[in-house]
């Protein structure tokens, strides 16, 4: 009965207004999703915000903004690696630069020294390769702690994590290293969400249900990075 | 030696990024479109008339709330965000949801006025946008180059001027968003009715939080 209850049931085709509201959330894991989006605003309450909040007591903000730019940086094998999966060359080209002045110039990538010289950053990742290549993004998914993604996305991650970063080659294995490993995650995490906590509290004030606000602003920022920042299609604003 | 080598490597490999990442300067010697002008007109009132002025924030959020009535087109959002409910609905309801999406908007920005820290905007590209439109692609940023954010405008040629239908954020666009967030809210409460109740109150509380 459990399973079953985790998918959403189509309304019934007397109920036009329903149907088509239910077709166009296009979301078959919702009641799965929202019971999962409502344990991590719990996590949230009691975990993430004080480790944030204590964060940005400790650290002051351009130390906050010098390891975002490191970690960004250690990123950047992943992201080479996905503009080249892409056939995006001049891309990574951009890519590989600021890798290379970012370490050598900006002290091991704490300081944007690529931003300065007109390098703007970009992210990829096998998520949005997947994408590229035509893969669609499949039923949305939320993961208490880790928040929106989807099947193509959660796909696309392991990938990263597991084959793609050489971060993870060099501590896998023994144990012995292990450590590198969660604090790559740990610090990845810790400056993402101070990066995100204010723009999302901003979204949760400004929409009426926050779960439908953030299942669309996650599909329309994943669509918007993999058409690398063309503006979106028309569709029917008309 | 081979220190020199990958040094020259390197130095090369630099060059040659640079090189490809230059832009184009094609819109640069463009002159100003009508379209790009609006916009800075938009950006330029409303740094200098509310932003940066020093009056009081309920002054702010009473010339914020006529700057968004003269440059956005309202029934034009209305229809886009509710769709068919927007069809089904009677003229009454229409105009009660204009003057509530109204009220939203404006208290859920005028909040936030009082950040203003001397960002400015940049037209940095444009193109047309359907049979009657533009899109104006912006950048806005702060002292703090590492700060800036994209920000598009799709406009339409309305018989008045230009008006502004979405704007985009980061690849975010304002009217989907509201569009899923209320047609969600529609089919939870069953009727439009619901849902304008629903922002009955968040216009109530958003207002509430306003500094005095």
């Amino acid at each position: 009965m459990a399973s079953l209850s985790a998918c959403a049931t189509k309304p019934p085709a007397t109920n036009a207004m329903a149907l088509a509201a239910y077709e166009e959330a296009d979301d078959p894991l919702e009641p799965m999703n929202r019971a999962m989006f409502t344990v991590d605003a719990s996590l949230d309450k009691v975990l993430v915000r004080p480790v944030i909040q204590g964060y940005r007591l400790i650290v002051p903000r351009q130390g906050r903004k010098g390891i975002y730019n490191f970690v960004n940086n250690l990123r950047s094998p992943v992201t080479l690696a996905n503009d080249i999966l892409q056939g995006e060359f001049t891309r990574a080209g951009i890519t590989l630069g600021r890798a290379v002045v970012n370490t050598g110039m900006g002290f091991f990538g704490f300081f944007d020294v690529g931003q300065k010289l007109g390098l703007d950053r970009h992210t990829e990742d096998f998520g949005q390769t997947l994408g590229v290549w035509g893969v669609p993004e499949g039923p949305f998914v939320y993961v208490p702690f880790l928040g929106p993604s989807s099947v193509r996305d959660g796909a696309g991650t392991a990938v990263d994590a597991f084959l793609i970063d050489p971060l993870t080659w060099y501590s896998r294995g023994d144990g012995a290293m292990g450590w590198v490993q969660w604090a790559y995650f740990g610090t990845t995490y810790v400056s993402a969400k101070d990066v995100f906590m204010d723009p999302l509290d901003e979204l949760k004030k400004s929409s009426l249900d926050y779960y439908a606000a953030l299942r669309s602003s996650y599909r329309q920022i994943r669509a918007a990075e993999i058409r690398n920042g063309a503006p979106p299609p028309l569709e029917d604003f008309e | 030696m081979f220190l020199r080598a990958a040094s020259s490597f390197v130095t090369l490999c630099l060059i040659a990024v640079l090189a490809l990442a230059s832009p184009a300067p094609a819109f640069a010697q463009e002159a100003k479109s009508d379209a790009a002008i609006f916009v800075g007109n938009f950006s330029q009132h409303g740094i200098n008339d509310i932003l940066a002025a020093t009056i009081p924030d309920a002054e702010k959020a009473q010339r914020f709330r006529d700057m968004f009535k003269t440059y956005f087109d309202l029934p034009g959002i209305g229809r886009f965000v509710l769709t068919r409910y927007w069809k089904a609905a009677t003229p009454a309801e229409q105009e009660k949801f204009t003057t509530l999406f109204e009220d939203v908007v404006v208290y859920t920005w005028a909040r936030r006025f009082s950040e203003y820290n001397g960002q400015t905007l940049k037209v940095t590209n444009q193109q047309p946008d359907g049979a009657d439109g533009t899109l104006v692609k912006t950048t806005i940023s702060g002292k703090d180059a590492n700060y800036s954010f994209g920000v598009d405008w799709r406009l339409r040629k309305r018989p008045e001027g230009f008006k502004v239908l979405d704007i985009v954020i980061e690849g975010v666009s304002m009217a989907i968003t509201y569009r899923q967030d209320y047609s969600t809210v529609i089919a939870q409460t069953g009727s439009f009715a619901g849902l304008l109740g629903q922002m009955e109150k968040q216009a109530a509380d958003l207002k509430a939080q306003q500094k005095s």
